[in-house]
């Protein structure tokens, strides 16, 4: 009796002395992951890496492959999603009191001021980010099969950033956020230029329809404020996480990150310090894989270039949080996040600007609400989310400008796309156009014929001629992308620095008029 | 492999470096933090904590304590710093109402310049010093605000009569005591406010009567009933605030609400200025204004060059000397609002709002200074604003031929289609308040009233005649039918029906001095002289406009 009792003992003591080391090993199952087996499964093991292949290509960890774009912009989400939690500990969605919340976050919460900075910038530096990765993939080509569809999420992906984005500008209930918010709902109401030009807007009225949809009222008030709110903290993020969740699972499941297909040859040996490739033969076959359709990682190329992804490919994941981390931390502590007066609706901003990612748009939007809030926006979206499946050429994938005409082709669109920006903007500016010159002309003669459309079809004639001339979709596709960015780049910088009270030109904002 | 783990390790030491910086700056570099850190209380050093003084019903919560820390509520003997001033002695406790309330500025903020508002984005900065007086306005009205110069005149009275000796005012006097040393009159500061004894004389009389010696046999004398009703002006203006008295006083010598209205009285022709004292300064351009920021500066010089200012503005700059200018300034900051909670409400403004009591006091002069002074003069002698004359009408020739019922009628009912307002429909004057205009009128022109109405009624027969008359005449300055042009509209309904056809006898006939309306009846060289048959004939003419402008309202 005393044995047991003292044997039962002995084993409880001992127990609880490794219940540090059982509750380690019981939480990572594979032990420490220093072989290749244990590397692999500390990835395929947890839940949240388990997105990652086990093995990365070492092509996809050269720098100039993706510059880490994609990374960033998840990082910037991290980090956006960290401070944005903060500050709703303190944020109150009510007009004026969601003000004065601000002014107390920014006073006297500890590291408000801080958070609210990095938020900000983070948001800001996602919104760059998730364009350069964007621009990423298409120029290495990376949207062409299999990866069609992982471009067409991170298109949703992307209106989602800019979505969480300016849901988020309301929120402080300054002037600022009123009057561009303001400006969106007029933006969301632009299809009634249509409907009332041809006396439709009694019986059809798509943009009454969207604007209270957005607003959930008539005016920018309460309604609206907890609509964006809600869509700020909850359904946009959750969307977003889900849609991010496809995109990395796609990655893996699509084979990786693009690569041309003799990326093999082109990279040189690993260096010696490298960890060696697979020294352990497999557990498993793989027969049952073997007969799945599709695509795998493994699938017709051999595993020689490969390095486990623990921890080679986190390493550079982390780099690029703390990178990220560390470019949103060093603006917030150099520039304060915007707080103007509070919302006030007899006092309009001259000018009311939406953010600065919208510039570009509320420029066309000058010309035509509806042509510059829906129409060019809908040609380009259609015209992004077509191009996998129109350029289905194999040369040039995972190659920075590949294909036919490559950097060549590149540089000349940035010409013509510069160029015949600047161009019709200046002749613009310089001339007006036909509202100003036949005041009563029909309002769809506008709509039709402005210089948001114009530029379009410049753009469009020239990719056309692009694929005669070069016998290739691929070709059309790189130039008119060049020529859209090199429009976004122009409008959005003549909207942000060079437009003043009534949307008229200036030099600098010192040249304004006061009154 | 090795460049991800340099970059990793380079950022995160970067990251960490920048939030140790975040962390020094936020706990230990704050300008609150390092001010508190030298005060001391006679308990010893003071904890260095946020301090705000928080007051729900006026929805203020005034981070100002955190600096001003010997302001704050129970902390009035913390010392150390030049900051740790006390707050003046003042009827509201800045400990139970807060900062902003009376001082503006930004009272959730924490550092200097936010906090005074002086910044980009915050629309109501601090109210200078000088004028902080200008803050009482946020909710209070004085009543019964009498003209500059008689202000100054019954302080004159009151500074005369010694009751300084006794009494204490605004902060000064009182020093006179039978033992020495103490007070012995009631301190009279807010006796505007508080209301006085009403029998005050006869009782100082009484006990002055009664006293064997000490001041109250040295130092009191009989005083005059001029001198008793200064000082009854003087005492009734103490409320507290004698700089905004005397602000608000200056404001009502100028004539300004000829043109502005406040609180609903007043003139249409310039902006409403109930709440001038709100204007948000980022609103306001400062490219012609010497100093670069500060709403003060801005209305100081909005009133010594107006159209510099504000592009397009009618108003004349205001010839005012430099103190004057100030006041003015003053009291244009002092006009502002806050709904506040009942108990919050104070007497004076519920009884403006509720009693429709004034802010300017009802005699005459203060009511001509204040609504008739900015076009007719302070003299009421007539003003050439621009290629604008308005007419004198404090000349005794005028006075001597217009009736009470002319002066009150036209006051009332003003000149349609002209700059006059008709004051008790548009302007919000009383009928009691307009009588005391005329009767200022009859003081400023020493003449008496007529007597009784002059009957005479020109002939009808007279009209053809007349209208010849006129157009060679008259026309040319009234125009041809009788719009008006360089002189008044005679085809003026208003006009029609308050003019007695004696009055305009009389005014062809004598003319009116002062304006370029000539004497017909005197010979002249530069017009012809109208026999008094001729002035009948015109006068019979231009009453035949009263049936045509009738005939006209009727249809």
């Amino acid at each position: 009796m005393s044995t047991e009792a003292k044997s039962a003992m002995t084993e409880f003591t001992s127990n609880l002395r490794s219940v540090p080391r059982r509750m380690l090993e019981s939480a990572f199952r594979s032990g420490k992951p220093n072989t290749d087996r244990t590397r692999s499964t500390f990835v395929f093991s947890n839940v949240f890496l388990h997105l990652h292949s086990v093995r990365t290509h070492r092509w996809s960890l050269r720098w100039t492959t993706t510059m880490g774009l994609g990374l960033a912009t998840t990082a910037a989400f991290l980090i956006t999603l960290f401070t944005g939690v903060l500050l709703m500990f303190y944020y109150k969605p009510y007009p004026d009191v969601a003000y004065q919340s601000i002014k107390d976050i920014h006073f006297v919460v500890p590291t408000g001021r801080f958070m609210r900075n990095i938020h900000r910038w983070a948001a800001n530096v996602m919104v760059v980010t998730v364009i350069l990765h964007m621009a990423r993939a298409f120029y290495t080509a990376s949207y062409r099969r299999p990866r069609e569809f992982n471009w067409l999420v991170g298109m949703g992906l992307l209106a989602i950033t800019l979505g969480l984005s300016f849901t988020g500008y309301l929120l402080p209930w300054d002037q600022l956020a009123y009057w561009a918010i303001t400006i969106g709902a007029n933006i969301a109401q632009s299809p009634r230029e249509v409907t009332d030009a041809l006396n439709l807007t009694d019986y059809f009225d798509p943009g009454g329809f969207q604007r209270s949809l957005l607003l959930g009222s008539e005016i920018v008030g309460e309604e609206a404020l907890i609509r964006f709110y809600l869509l700020h903290v909850m359904i946009l993020p959750l969307a977003l996480v889900a849609l991010m969740t496809i995109h990395f699972w796609r990655i893996r499941k699509d084979g990786g990150i693009a690569r041309p297909a003799d990326a093999d040859a082109r990279l040189e040996a690993p260096a010696g310090a490298v960890y060696p490739v697979f020294t352990q033969a497999p557990q498993k076959t793989y027969q049952l894989a073997a007969i799945v359709k599709g695509r795998t990682s493994a699938v017709e190329r051999g595993p020689e270039n490969t390095v486990p992804s623990m921890p080679h490919l986190f390493y550079a994941e982390l780099a690029i949080l703390m990178l990220t981390a560390l470019v949103c931390v060093a603006l917030s502590l150099v520039s304060d996040a915007p707080l103007k007066e509070l919302a006030n609706p007899s006092v309009p901003e001259n000018p009311a600007k939406a953010p600065w990612y919208f510039l570009g748009l509320q420029e066309l939007v000058a010309f035509s609400a509806f042509m510059g809030g829906i129409g060019v926006p809908s040609v380009v979206l259609i015209g992004l989310g077509l191009i996998p499946y129109l350029d289905r050429e194999k040369a040039g994938t995972g190659e920075w400008f590949g294909g036919p005409g490559g950097a060549r082709l590149v540089r000349r669109s940035l010409m013509v796309g510069f160029g015949a920006s600047i161009l019709i903007e200046a002749f613009v500016i310089r001339f007006g156009w036909i509202r100003e010159w036949f005041p009563h002309v029909p309002q769809l003669v506008v709509t039709a014929l402005n210089p948001g459309t114009l530029l379009t079809l410049v753009y469009g004639l020239y990719s056309v001629w692009l694929v005669k001339r070069y016998q290739s979709t691929r070709a059309g596709a790189l130039g008119l992308f060049t020529c859209f960015l090199c429009g976004f780049l122009v409008l959005t910088v003549i909207g942000t620095y060079f437009r003043g009270p009534n949307w008229d030109f200036y030099w600098s904002p010192s040249l304004w008029p006061h009154h | 492999m090795n460049r991800n783990k340099i970059l990793l390790l380079a950022s995160s030491i970067g990251v960490l470096a920048l939030l140790a910086a975040a962390a020094i700056n936020e706990n230990f570099l704050k300008d609150w933090r390092r001010i508190q850190s030298v005060g001391h209380s006679p308990d010893g050093a003071i904890n260095v904590q946020l301090r705000q003084v928080v007051n729900p019903g006026l929805r203020t919560a005034d981070r100002c304590t955190s600096c001003h820390v010997s302001m704050g509520p129970g902390e009035q003997e913390v010392t150390g710093h030049a900051l740790f001033r006390k707050h003046p002695a003042v009827v509201h406790d800045p400990a139970q109402y807060g900062c902003t309330i009376c001082h503006g500025g930004q009272g959730s903020a924490t550092e200097k310049a936010d906090a005074h508002g002086d910044v980009h984005f915050w629309p109501e900065p601090m109210i200078p010093l000088k004028s902080a007086q200008a803050g009482c306005g946020t909710c209070h009205i004085a009543l019964h605000v009498p003209k500059a110069d008689q202000l100054r005149a019954a302080q004159a009275v009151f500074e005369r009569l010694d009751c300084r000796a006794c009494h204490r005012v605004d902060g000064k006097g009182g020093t006179i005591r039978p033992d020495g040393g103490g007070m012995e009159g009631t301190d009279l500061t807010r006796s505007g406010v508080s209301g006085y004894d009403m029998g005050w004389y006869a009782k100082h009389v009484e006990k002055s009567a009664k006293a064997a010696s000490g001041p109250w046999k040295t130092s009191w004398a009989a005083v005059n009933d001029e001198d008793l009703a200064a000082v009854a002006v003087f005492l009734a203006s103490r409320n507290g605030a004698p700089k905004l008295m005397e602000a608000k006083a200056t404001f009502f010598s100028y004539g300004c609400l000829g043109c502005h209205r406040v609180s609903g009285v007043g003139g249409d022709e310039g902006p409403d200025l109930t709440r001038a004292g709100e204007k948000d300064p980022g609103q306001a351009d400062f490219s012609n204004v010497p100093e670069e920021r500060g709403l003060n500066h801005w209305i100081a010089e909005h009133f010594r060059a107006p159209v510099a200012l504000v592009t397009g503005s009618k108003m004349p700059a205001v010839a005012a000397p430099e103190s004057d200018i100030a006041q003015l300034t003053t009291f244009v900051l002092s006009l502002r609002r806050r709904e506040l909670p009942g108990i919050y409400s104070p007497k004076d403004r519920l009884e403006a709002v509720r009693f429709g009591k004034r802010e300017f006091a009802g005699d005459g002069a203060t009511l001509f200074g204040a609504f008739c002074a900015g076009c007719h003069g302070q003299d009421g002698m007539g003003r050439t604003a621009g290629d604008e004359t308005f007419p004198a009408i404090a000349n005794a020739e005028f006075q001597k031929l217009a009736s009470d019922r002319f002066l009150t009628e036209t006051i009332a009912k003003g000149r349609p289609g002209r700059r006059m307002p008709g004051w008790n429909k548009d302007g919000g004057l009383r009928p009691d308040e307009v009588a005391a205009i005329v009767r200022h009128l009859r003081v400023l022109s020493g003449v008496e009233a007529r007597a009784a109405e002059d009957e005479w009624k020109a002939s009808r027969d007279l009209r053809p005649a007349g209208r010849r008359l006129y157009a060679a005449s008259c026309g040319g300055c009234h125009g041809a039918d009788g719009q008006g042009n360089k002189g008044p509209a005679l085809a003026n309904a208003v006009l029609l029906d308050v003019a007695t056809d004696g009055y305009l006898r009389d005014t062809i006939t004598k003319g009116r001095p002062g304006s370029i309306m000539p004497a017909f009846g005197e010979p002249s060289p530069t017009h012809r002289t109208l026999a008094a048959a001729d002035v009948e004939a015109v006068v019979a003419y231009i009453r035949s406009w009263q049936e045509k402008t009738k005939n006209e309202k009727k249809r």
